[in-house]
């Protein structure tokens, strides 16, 4: 029988996970090793259970444990794992139909993937290559939003130019990049005064970055439609309305980035679908097949992909990986679940019940600085006015060691703490969640800095 | 599910709805397609209408233990339902189980693994870990790459713009990204140097790498990527001298090696890993398709200790996140297909099978004045087509060789990959030799045809 030691002993001498160091985990008798799942709950080898806050990283949708899901991929794996080059298969071809029909407007041609950074490069290509299609050669450059996260492959690393990407150390980036101002009511960079003023503001200035940059030169401007890596940053009503007019005036590609908003997260099928417009193309991962098997897809307008269209107008890229039959019976079978479930309103409900609880914590915690968030993209964000003893680095470690003392799995960045777990969370859970947060937070209070 | 479904209601869906990667929904209309593939077994496919094929390449030479092992379904379904995913910094034992298999299967000091979830990441990890690797060793001036032209190493970013791919890629996804060195690809019949022998054309290939690190300043240049044996131009074998010539280059000039067995790696090659013919240990490899035999998506960056151990730290870690890092389905899938693929002995049947193969297709040379080269190593082998054996020409346009014999196979069940003029094979590992013999057969047959369509005769 091989102990929890043992198996630790071997993740830190050969394992390379993500944003850890193994000696550091080595240190702290660390990684835990998590056996089995369900719901929002996961339990480790030595039977210590957590609630996993983030479900995963925002992707577990669905919830662990659904056995329909294992069915569905043993049943194709069994009548068929992979497929020739230049052929398809049953599964794929329904959760294109599928994806078509769930989308708005004339969204129809779905370009499959294994992950949202391959699902933005994509979409980056299809928007530069449509351009040159339509004999507009020179357009090339990239509008992202500063602090936003597409992905982490060469071609979306520099999107968003976020400061904990390590970008510093993977230099020179790509060309083309081009940062507009964050749509954040809490801290917009134009002093915005309401979400209304600063959504005003804010795409204001996507339209002067390209009357600066020369319109005949932006190939497309990307987004998610609420800002995940920035703790579900909600832009006013009108941003998003603005930017889709913009795009239009100025024949911009407006790529809208659904790989975390996508599959109820926002308590509407898609994260637009609270604005109200359609993007020209949309891209998912996570949600998509709640990370029970990597898949991800681009869908285009009939616009776009009719460039296309011809066999001199040939886009030319491939994936091993893209449109896996295995992962496509598994999407289809984890939307089939979502619809059934009702988790889109789910989200909804439990999102704003989440939320409320949130800010009653606010009211009764000075250090606490937002709430925010829609549906079940939640963050709150530590006041950055406040002075601890402790370096923000520091915080974000002290609070993630805490929670995780108090049953909590869950994920910080610097002072915003991100919470976004399954759709099936119950209010129980939510209680559970709001309550180690309270004492969390009360003892944080002690850390304050007298100075 | 296939049964109840009207064949041509899917193509009608599929013409709406899906964009096949390289290929366009008009055509496709027009020549009657795509083929709706509904099972599979060994080296064969049975499409929508219960026709069956024989994929010659092996979906993109990634089947390594042929369709329809019910052992590796089992096992993902066993794991999917203990835990299909896992909490962000927490891990899962089948991954830990994978991670430690890859440092044993590797050669030397490889002994740390990153995972991902297809070629084109694991590439561009491996260039991220490059280059960050350097800044920790006080020199972040290191930032380019050199890969050789007649490469290819994924699709995404950075890595579009190693190696040397098809010119619309320029002009459609430009401006192309900085630090990109491209070098010769040590292809012995089409050598770039007109190089007399292969030993001639490798040594020249591999001091083409040291100029150009000289030219560009070694202080600027971050590393060298390369496939044991590349891919596009059709499985160039590199003579003997060419590896170890630039393991020393990359030592000499503190340039970080990396291997990409993508293709080559899990017994493609007749050995593990398509570097082992040529005893040389990169400081990193890139792993995917036959990691997994593409049951679902799996790559692997797979790193020395000496480099890994810059990343030790927490404040030092690798700022690098992909959700379906360690994804702990796909590594259960994993692990069981290396057990299939060593317990039944996959990488000698590749071997063995490959150097029938390969006297199979040579055997027919004297038969068709087209036949340029035959060429490769193992179940990794191609023919080269050419019109003129002396000057070594290809064909024009207009003749659309690529497509013509594509088309030519189609009618006698096989799925081939022929881009241009070179015929690729990348079967199964479990492929016998009757199933060669088919193979061979069919191609002897198309061969024909062509030529006889080309007005060109028997040779004398």
């Amino acid at each position: 029988m091989t102990t929890n030691i043992d198996l630790q002993d071997k993740a830190n001498r050969y394992l390379w996970m993500q944003a850890k160091g193994w000696a550091d985990m080595a240190e702290m008798g660390e990684p835990i090793i998590i056996d089995h799942a369900t719901g929002i709950s996961v339990t480790d080898i030595e039977g210590n259970t957590w609630l996993d806050v983030n479900g995963g990283y925002a992707s577990v949708n669905i919830g662990y444990g659904k056995k329909e899901i294992a069915d569905a991929v043993m049943h194709q794996m069994l009548q068929l794992s992979y497929y020739p080059e230049q052929t398809t298969t049953l599964p794929n071809v329904l959760l294109a139909e599928k994806l078509a029909e769930l989308t708005p407007g004339d969204l129809t041609r779905v370009w499959p993937v294994s992950g949202g950074s391959e699902a933005n490069e994509i979409a980056i290509r299809m928007a530069r290559a449509y351009h040159v299609r339509r004999g507009d050669k020179g357009r090339y450059k990239i509008i992202s939003r500063k602090g936003s996260y597409h992905g982490a492959t060469f071609g979306v690393a520099w999107l968003g130019r976020s400061q904990f990407m390590g970008l510093d150390e993977y230099e020179p980036g790509p060309p083309g990049m081009i940062y507009a101002a964050q749509p954040n009511p809490y801290n917009c960079e134009f002093g915005g005064k309401s979400p209304a003023e600063c959504a005003a503001l804010c795409a204001k200035d996507v339209e002067n970055l390209i009357i600066q940059n020369q319109p005949d030169t932006v190939a497309a401007f990307i987004g998610e439609p609420i800002t995940s890596s920035l703790g579900a940053v909600v832009p006013g009503d009108k941003y998003w309305p603005l930017i889709r007019e913009i795009c239009d005036y100025y024949g911009v590609v407006l790529i809208d980035d659904e790989v975390v908003c996508g599959f109820g997260r926002t308590g509407k099928m898609f994260g637009m679908d609270h604005f109200g417009i359609t993007p020209d193309i949309m891209t998912f991962a996570k949600g998509l097949g709640s990370s029970y098997i990597p898949v991800g897809a681009v869908i285009a307008t009939s616009q776009i992909a009719d460039a296309f269209a011809g066999k001199e107008n040939i886009f030319y890229a491939a994936l091993t990986a893209g449109g896996h039959p295995v992962s496509a019976a598994s999407a289809l079978m984890n939307i089939n679940i979502i619809q059934k479930e009702g988790l889109v309103d789910c989200s909804a409900k439990a999102g704003q019940y989440f939320i409320d609880c949130l800010k009653d914590l606010a009211d009764r915690h000075s250090i606490v600085g937002d709430v925010r968030g829609l549906g079940l993209l939640v963050a709150l964000e530590i006041d950055p006015k406040v002075n601890f003893t402790i370096d923000d680095e520091g915080l974000a470690k002290w609070l993630v060691r805490k929670f995780k003392e108090r049953g909590l799995l869950l994920r910080t960045l610097s002072r915003v703490i991100q919470m976004s777990p399954p759709l099936c969370v119950t209010q129980i859970e939510i209680d559970l969640i709001v309550e180690a947060l309270d004492s969390t937070l009360t003892e944080l209070a002690s850390y304050i800095s007298k100075g | 599910m296939t049964n109840i479904v009207n064949s041509e209601q899917i193509r009608l869906k599929a013409l709406n709805n899906l964009w096949i990667h390289n290929r366009d929904w008009t055509e496709m209309a027009e020549s009657g397609g795509p083929p709706v593939i509904t099972s599979g077994e060994g080296i064969r496919v049975t499409d929508s209408e219960g026709k069956t094929w024989i994929d010659v390449n092996g979906g993109y030479s990634c089947v390594n233990i042929g369709y329809g092992r019910a052992e590796i379904a089992q096992a993902v379904y066993d794991q999917i339902n203990k835990t299909p995913f896992c909490p962000i910094g927490t891990t899962t034992e089948v991954v830990i189980n994978l991670a430690e298999k890859l440092a044993q299967l590797t050669p030397s000091d490889l002994n740390r693994v990153f995972f991902s979830t297809g070629g084109s990441e694991a590439n561009e990890t491996a260039i991220k870990i490059a280059r960050a690797y350097h800044n920790r060793c006080g020199e972040p001036g290191r930032y380019r790459v050199i890969s050789r032209r007649g490469s290819y190493h994924g699709m995404t970013g950075g890595v579009l713009w190693t190696g040397d791919g098809p010119a619309v890629h320029k002009a459609d996804y430009g401006p192309g990204y900085p630090g990109m060195l491209h070098v010769p690809q040590p292809n012995p019949y089409r050598c770039e140097f007109d190089a007399q022998t292969e030993s001639e054309c490798a040594v020249l290939c591999a001091q083409a790498i040291e100029d150009t690190i000289l030219f560009y300043g070694p202080e600027t240049v971050s590393a060298f990527i390369g496939e044991p044996i590349a891919i596009p131009q059709g499985a160039p074998v590199p003579s003997k001298e060419y590896w170890p010539m630039v393991r020393d280059i990359c030592n000499r000039y503190g340039v970080i090696m990396i291997a990409d067995e993508v293709v080559c790696g899990f017994g493609r090659t007749g050995k593990m890993f398509g570097m082992e013919h040529f005893n040389v240990s990169p400081d990193i490899m890139t792993v995917a398709k036959g990691i997994i035999s593409a049951y679902l998506p799996m790559a692997a960056t797979i790193v020395s200790d000496q480099i890994a151990d810059s990343f030790s730290g927490g404040e030092s870690s690798l700022k690098h996140v992909l959700t379906n890092s360690g994804h702990p389905v796909s590594a259960a899938a994993a692990l069981a297909n290396i057990s299939i693929i060593e317990k039944e002995n996959m990488v000698d049947n590749a071997r063995e099978v490959g150097e029938y193969f390969k006297s199979q297709l040579q055997g027919m040379v004297n038969d068709h004045p087209y036949i340029g080269d035959i060429r490769g190593i193992g179940l990794f082998l191609a023919m080269e087509l050419v019109s003129d054996r002396e000057t070594k020409a290809g064909f024009e346009p207009d003749i659309e060789v690529g497509t013509r014999l594509t088309d030519k196979f189609k009618e006698r069940g096989l799925i081939f990959r022929a881009r241009e003029n070179i015929l690729h094979f990348g079967p199964p590992l479990c492929i016998t030799r009757q199933d060669v013999d088919e193979i061979v057969h069919a191609v002897d047959i198309v061969l024909w045809e062509f030529e006889g369509e080309c007005g060109v005769g028997r040779l004398a």
